[in-house]
C-alpha cells in the first residue's frame, strides 16, 4: 500500500479532529446550559483522543514520531486540517453548526472507511463510529430546536450556515493522493463523501426548516489539506504548545 | 470543589427555631440522631432547609466558578494525556455543579434563581477561585492540592442528613478520587522534570499556600457554626479540624517531592495539631468580599454564559410546560 | 487582558449593564441509568432540557460518560408520581411481615426430632 498516501490521510482526519477538539474544548465552563458544556466537553475529548489514536497508527504502522511529536511539534504549514475547523468559537451558533456540518461529514467518513483495505484504520473506524454516531445525533438535535425556536434563534441558525457552508465544503478538499486512495481501497473519496453528507444534511436542514445555502465554486474555501491555512491556525497551534515550548525536551 | 461554609456572627444569631411546631421539631431531630436522612417533600424546619440550601447552593457556584481558573489552561495543556485529563476534570466540575444545583432545587429554589444570586453577588461561592492560575504548574497545584482539600470536606458533608446531597457527593467523591490522582500525577512529573519545572512548581506552591489555609474558613473561634447546625448534620466537622486534616494527608506528600512550603513555622505540634503562621485572615475577608485578584473575572465570565446565550435558553422552552420541583 | 487566552476571546460587551438576571427555567427529567442488560434501571439524577431528545442527549454526557452503560430513560419530573413522605407509615409493618421471609419456614428441628423418634437415620 501507499505508505505517502495513508499518512496524508491519517493526518488530515488527525488534524482536523485535534484542532475542532481543541476549538470545543473552549467551551467547557462558559456554554449556554451546564448540561451542553457538558456535551461540548465530552465530544472534545472524544476528537481529541480520535486525533490521538489517528497518529499512534501513523507512528505504529508507517514508523512515525510519537502522537506528542506529530501533534505538539510541526509547524501550521504541515497541519492538513481543513480551515473550518480552525475558525475561533465565535458564538455559540456558529460552534453548533460547525459541529453539525463537520460532524456529519465525520459519521459518514468513518463508516465508509470500516470497509477499508487498511485494515489499522478499518479497526479504529469501527471502534470509534457510536461515538461520532453520537456526536451526530447531539448536533441534529440542537439544530433543529434553535432553528424551530424563536425568530431570532432561527435567524442565528440560518446566518451560521450561510457563514460556515463554504468552509464546510472546504472538508472534501482533494489531496493528491485521492486516485491512489480510491485505486487501493483504502478510502472512498471526498467526492462520494461530499455527495452523501450534502444528501444526509439537506435532509435535517430542510426538515428544521431552514434553507441550504447555495455556494458557488468559486467560493469554497480550500487550502487547508494543502497547508494553506486561516489566519486562525498559527496562533491556534502557538497557544496549544505555549508549555512545550518553554522547556523543550522536558516531559510533562 | 469546595470551600467550607461558614455562618457570620449576624447569620448565626438569627437562626432561631422558636416558631417551629415543637412536635415536629423534636420528630425532626430524632430522625437526624437516629442516622436517618432528610428526602425532599418532608417536613424541616425553616432554618434548615434555608442553611441547607445556602450550603448546597455555594458549593454548586463554586464547582462551576471552580472550572474557570483550570479552564484558563485548557488550551495550553502540553500533551494529549494532560489535555485530555484537563477536559474532562474541568467538565467534571461543571457536572457537579449541575448535580450540586440539581440537589439544591429539591429545596424550592431554582437553578436560574441561583444563577441570578451568584451573578448579582447575593450568594457566594469558594474564596480559592478568586486567585489566579498564572502558569501550567498552578493547574498541577490547583489539581493535587486544592482538589484534595474539597475531597476532605465533601467525604464529610457526604455523612450529612440531606438525602439529596448526600447522593450528589457520593458521585462527586467518586470522581474526585480522579481529580486527585490526575492532579498528583502532574504535580510529581514537574517536581521529578527539568529545573524549570521544579521551578515553577514550587513558585506555584508557594501562591497557593496561603489560598490552601484559607479554604476550609475563618478558625473555629471567629467562625460562628452554631451547635444546631451540628445537631442538624448540616455541618459534620469544624474548619480547624478539617484543615487539620488535610495538612495531616498532604504535607508530608508535598515534601517528599522536595517541594516546601513557605511558611517557617508549619509543623506538627505535640499535640497531633497543626501550626502554622498567622495567614492573614483580613484578606480572606477582603478576598471573599469582592476584592480578590479575579473576582471581577470569575463574575464577568460567568454573567457572560448567561447573558450571551439567553437566545439559546429563551428557543429551547417550551411556553406550554410548567416547571416542577425535582424528585430527588 | 485576562491569564485566560479564552476570556480575551469572548465578547465581555454581550454582559450589558442593567441588572443581571437569566431567563426563566427549563423543565426537568428525571434521568434513570442502566448499567448492562439484565441490570435494573435506576434513577440517577435529574438534567434541564426542553423535550425527551435532548433529555435522552445531554443525560448520555452527565450520568455515562464514565464506567458501562447500555441504556438511559428520562421522564419529565411532572409524569413521575410518588407517595407522600408524610404517608411513610404504610410501610412501617413491612419488614415483620416474616411470613413473607424464606428465613422464617425452619423445620430442620422438627425433621431431626422426628428422624431422631423413629431411628430414620
Amino acid at each position: 500500500m501507499n505508505k505517502e498516501a495513508i499518512k496524508e490521510l491519517l493526518y488530515k482526519m488527525g488534524d482536523d479532529a485535534l484542532i475542532i477538539g481543541h476549538r470545543n474544548s473552549e467551551w467547557t465552563g462558559i456554554g449556554p446550559l451546564l448540561e451542553e458544556d457538558l456535551a461540548f466537553a465530552s465530544m472534545a475529548q472524544d476528537k481529541v483522543g480520535h486525533a490521538q489514536a489517528l497518529y499512534q497508527i501513523s507512528h505504529e504502522v508507517l514508523g512515525d514520531k510519537d502522537p506528542d511529536t506529530i501533534a505538539f511539534q510541526r509547524t501550521e504549514k504541515e497541519f492538513k486540517c481543513c480551515q473550518l475547523v480552525e475558525l475561533p468559537i465565535g458564538e455559540y451558533d456558529f460552534s453548533l453548526v460547525r459541529h453539525f456540518l463537520f460532524d456529519h461529514a465525520e459519521l459518514i467518513r468513518y463508516e465508509m472507511l470500516t470497509a477499508s483495505s487498511f485494515k489499522p484504520l478499518a479497526q479504529l473506524a469501527k471502534k470509534v463510529k457510536g461515538e461520532i454516531k453520537y456526536h451526530v445525533m447531539h448536533a441534529d438535535s440542537f439544530l433543529k430546536q434553535l432553528a424551530k425556536g424563536t425568530e431570532e434563534s432561527h435567524a442565528r441558525m440560518q446566518a451560521a450556515l450561510n457563514f460556515a457552508m463554504p468552509f464546510a465544503y472546504g472538508i472534501f478538499e482533494k489531496s493528491e493522493y485521492e486516485d491512489v486512495l480510491i485505486k487501493e481501497g483504502i478510502f472512498g473519496g471526498e467526492e462520494m463523501l461530499r455527495e452523501k453528507w450534502l444528501e444526509k444534511i439537506s435532509a435535517v436542514v430542510t426538515a428544521a426548516g431552514l434553507t441550504m445555502p447555495q455556494v458557488a465554486d468559486s467560493k469554497i474555501v480550500y487550502g487547508g489539506r494543502k497547508g494553506y491555512h486561516s489566519k486562525f491556525l498559527e496562533p491556534l497551534l502557538d497557544e496549544m504548545t505555549e508549555v512545550t515550548r518553554t522547556d523543550p525536551g522536558a516531559e510533562w | 470543589m469546595y470551600g467550607n461554609t461558614h455562618l457570620t456572627e449576624e447569620e448565626a444569631k438569627r437562626l432561631n427555631v422558636t416558631d417551629e411546631d415543637p412536635e415536629k421539631l423534636a420528630a425532626f431531630e430524632a430522625k437526624i440522631d437516629r442516622g436517618e436522612k432528610i428526602e425532599p417533600g418532608e417536613w424541616m424546619p425553616k432554618e434548615y432547609r434555608k442553611q441547607l440550601l445556602r450550603m448546597i447552593e455555594q458549593h454548586a457556584h463554586s464547582e462551576i466558578v471552580g472550572a474557570l481558573p483550570e479552564g484558563t489552561w485548557i488550551t495550553r495543556a502540553p500533551n494529549f494525556r494532560r489535555k485530555l485529563a484537563l477536559i474532562a476534570k474541568v467538565q467534571d466540575e461543571v457536572g457537579h455543579g449541575q448535580m450540586l444545583y440539581s440537589a439544591a432545587e429539591t429545596l424550592g429554589k431554582t437553578r436560574e434563581e441561583m444563577l441570578n444570586d451568584l451573578m448579582n453577588g447575593k450568594s457566594k461561592y469558594s474564596n480559592v477561585f478568586n486567585y489566579p492560575a498564572n502558569t501550567w504548574a498552578d493547574i498541577a497545584v490547583i489539581g493535587f492540592l486544592v482538589d484534595a482539600a474539597a475531597i476532605v470536606n465533601q467525604t464529610i458533608n457526604s455523612k450529612g442528613s440531606y438525602g439529596p446531597y448526600c447522593r450528589a457527593l457520593e458521585r462527586i467523591c467518586y470522581e474526585e478520587a480522579f481529580h486527585l490522582k490526575q492532579g498528583h500525577d502532574n504535580f510529581v512529573y514537574l517536581a521529578t522534570g527539568t529545573p524549570h519545572q521544579r521551578a515553577m512548581l514550587q513558585e506555584a506552591m508557594n501562591r497557593w499556600y496561603r489560598p490552601l489555609i484559607h479554604f476550609f474558613g475563618p478558625p473555629d473561634r471567629n467562625s460562628k457554626h452554631s451547635e444546631k447546625l451540628m445537631k442538624w448534620k448540616v455541618k459534620l466537622a469544624s474548619n480547624d479540624a478539617m484543615r487539620n486534616q488535610f495538612l495531616d494527608m498532604y504535607v508530608s506528600k508535598i515534601q517528599e517531592v522536595g517541594i516546601t512550603l513557605p511558611d517557617p513555622n508549619l509543623h506538627k505540634n505535640a499535640d497531633g495539631i497543626w501550626e502554622f503562621s498567622d495567614p492573614d485572615w483580613d484578606e480572606f475577608k477582603r478576598v471573599s468580599g469582592g476584592d480578590g485578584p479575579c473576582n471581577k473575572e470569575r463574575l464577568e465570565v460567568r454573567r457572560y454564559a448567561e447573558m450571551a446565550h439567553r437566545w439559546v435558553r429563551e428557543a429551547l422552552m417550551n411556553p406550554s410546560d410548567k416547571y416542577k420541583i425535582p424528585l430527588a | 487582558m485576562s491569564l485566560d487566552p479564552r476570556v480575551n476571546r469572548i465578547d465581555l460587551s454581550k454582559i450589558g449593564n442593567e441588572e443581571q438576571h437569566t431567563n426563566s427555567h427549563l423543565i426537568t427529567w428525571e434521568v434513570f441509568h442502566q448499567e448492562k442488560k439484565g441490570k435494573q434501571v435506576i434513577h440517577v439524577g435529574i438534567v434541564h432540557a426542553s423535550n425527551p431528545e435532548m433529555a435522552l442527549v445531554l443525560a448520555k454526557e452527565q450520568f455515562a460518560r464514565r464506567g458501562a452503560t447500555t441504556n438511559i430513560w428520562v421522564a419529565k419530573t411532572s409524569d413521575v408520581y410518588s407517595f407522600s413522605y408524610e404517608d411513610e407509615d404504610i410501610f412501617e409493618t413491612t419488614p415483620s411481615k416474616e411470613f413473607r421471609e424464606a428465613g422464617y419456614y425452619k423445620v430442620r428441628d422438627r425433621i431431626e426430632a422426628y428422624q431422631a423418634k423413629n431411628h430414620t437415620v
